[in-house]
């Protein structure tokens, strides 16, 4: 009931989304064809959201927690569709983490919102060397402070990333250890 | 729902371009009206300013509010010294936001955003924009289009919407859309803005200045600057305002107040830079840093920026561009720590492992405790792996 009442909400500030909704239940979930991830509790999916045609998961709305995914980009192809003119974010086989998470910077501040890293480190993602970055967005269209947690890895060459957010007061604390765990199950297939 | 990009395009200084024409050309002399009194609730002009009122209230918590007191003394200074007895019904407010705008509303909330602040080249030219303002302001402009019958059901619309909670930036982003000024009232404007400067005793050749300069950001992205932005796209005569805001400042001198300026902006200048680095607008930038430099001098925050435009841009022999410009920040007392990550990268990209071992040994010794340490350890490693 409730996971239906926010599905409308959001759908109510975002109408294009609506018809792509779905709920992910539990257990083994793919996402984009070629990611697997193990889930606990339910999900509401959008295949396309505001943010663009990005994967995006959300609890209580997608534009409070949001669990975006970006999956196997090829090299030469931006990570996601540069809004206006502006810089496409293009992923390159070979860029160093920093560089990765330049293009999540630029994703992030796309329309004013400020990004902040916190911490980068080495991490294992996808069950092979890859790298998790945490950081701070002031999200411009309404203030709000945002705290966001990514996992990215180079795979054959193809750059598979899952990126979380949420407010950092209470919903971010709330829905992390879950996000870990399913960023610690996420398999390329 | 919202494409809040496309609008926020739609503040005033964007609709000043709109300005141009003969027709105020002779600067004919001009009484600014009493201070105004708040409108009845009940009446249209009192709604709009309610409007306002929360719209004012949200922006003084704003975390993209610039709190440095010094900065907001000062432009509430230039505010002041241009609105003369208004003074005390004008309230500015700067603005984090990395794009060229300003705006005031009928209730005498005005903003300046960083993008604007990191463009101007001395208090003059932020003079004349602020100046432009509150142009709008004396004349009630926003009035007049909230009178004008076309625009009435529009403002209920956006009345209505801001009721439903739509974010907040958007609703005036909105608004200002919805009540963007005619043509004649941003000539009006300018013609205004240049009486208040040149009273105030700035010259007012540098408004002008101003928009000759973004027009020169606009064609260095390589295309016609009529079809490259909002800022342009709709309004063709921009040259054209140019040269009316020369004729208009003709005969007149002043002060451009370039010192005072740089002073209060240079505490602000890494923040606002890399904010811009965030538009992703590499060609732009590095135009507008060019001019920055010629201003400034070389220090290493402009030439930390540069070498970042150039880096980020990875185009063809920018990472060469990359290296020089960071190399030479990195020798400079103002660079941040972040030049000797970034030279790193830039060298390690190009296969120079040795050196860029060298540059992010120094990015941990300036700052141990970095966020990213771990990672650029795991760097070196590899790097002396190989
Ligand atoms: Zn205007």
């Amino acid at each position: 009931m409730k996971i239906h009442r926010l599905v409308l909400a959001a759908c109510a500030s975002i109408l294009a989304a609506c018809s792509n909704v779905a709920v992910v239940e539990h257990g083994d979930a793919l996402v984009s064809d070629r990611l697997s991830v193990q889930i606990d509790q339910p999900w509401n999916r959008f295949e396309n959201s505001a943010a663009g045609p990005i994967p995006t998961w959300t609890r209580e709305g997608f534009t409070v927690d949001a669990l975006q995914f970006f999956v196997a980009v090829k090299d030469g192809k931006p990570i996601a569709p540069a809004r206006d003119k502006a810089k496409p974010m293009i992923f390159r086989d070979g860029m160093q983490a920093h560089e990765i998470v330049s293009l999540f910077e630029n994703f992030y501040t796309q329309d004013g919102s400020t990004f902040r890293l916190d911490r980068l480190a080495p991490d294992s993602f996808l069950d092979g060397d890859g790298f998790r970055f945490e950081f701070t967005r002031l999200r411009k269209r309404d203030d709000v402070r945002l705290s966001g947690v990514g996992w990215a890895a180079v795979s054959g060459g193809e750059l598979t990333a899952i990126v979380f957010t949420a407010p950092r007061i209470h919903f971010f604390g709330a829905e992390i250890g879950e996000v870990e765990r399913l960023a610690g199950s996420a398999r390329l297939r | 729902m919202i494409d809040r990009r496309g609008l926020l395009s739609f503040g005033c200084a964007q609709c000043a371009v709109l300005a141009g024409g003969k027709a105020f050309a002779q600067a004919a002399e001009w009484l600014a009206p009493p201070r105004f009194q708040r409108p009845p609730l009940d009446t249209d002009e009192g709604g709009l300013w309610a409007f306002m009122d929360r719209e004012e209230k949200r922006l003084r918590r704003s975390p993209f509010r610039m709190g440095d007191k010094a900065l907001r003394d000062y432009l509430q200074g230039i505010a002041c010294r241009l609105g003369a007895d208004h003074c005390p019904d004008i309230r500015v407010y700067a603005l984090r936001t990395p794009w060229f705008n300003a705006s005031m509303a009928p209730n005498g909330m005005m903003q300046v955003w960083s993008g604007l602040m990191l463009r101007v080249d001395n208090e003059a030219q932020l003079a004349s924009v602020i100046g432009h303002e509150i142009g709008h302001y004396l004349q009630r402009h926003a009035v007049e289009r909230l009178r004008d019958a076309h625009s009435r059901s529009a403002f209920g619309m956006v009345l209505n919407i801001a009721l439903g909670g739509v974010g907040a930036l958007a609703q005036l982003a909105l608004l200002a859309g919805q009540f963007g000024f005619t043509r004649d009232q941003e000539r009006e404007a300018d013609r205004i803005g240049v009486i208040l400067m040149s009273k105030a005793g700035y010259d007012p050749h540098e408004a002008a200045r101003v928009w000759a300069n973004l027009r020169a950001e606009a064609m260095a992205s390589g295309e016609d600057p009529a079809k490259r932005s909002v800022l342009f796209a709709t309004h063709p005569d921009s040259g054209e305002r140019e040269k009316t805001l020369a004729e208009l400042a003709s005969g007149r001198t002043g002060e451009t107040g370039l010192e005072a300026w740089r002073t209060r902006i240079d505490p602000h200048l890494l923040m606002l830079l890399e904010d811009e680095l965030h538009r992703g607008q590499f060609a732009e930038t590095l135009v507008l840093l060019e001019r920055l430099i010629g201003r400034d001098g070389e220090n290493g925050r402009l030439l930390f920026a540069r070498g970042e435009a150039y880096r980020l841009r990875a185009g063809e022999g920018d990472v060469g561009q990359a290296i020089a410009n960071l190399e030479k920040a990195a020798t400079l007392a103002d660079a941040p720590a972040v030049v000797h990550r970034s030279l790193g990268l830039a060298l390690q990209g190009e296969g120079a492992g040795e050196r860029a071992v060298q540059a992010y040994r120094r990015y941990i010794e300036l700052s141990p405790e970095g966020p990213d340490v771990e990672m650029i350890k795991t760097y070196i490693q590899g790097l002396q792996r190989s």
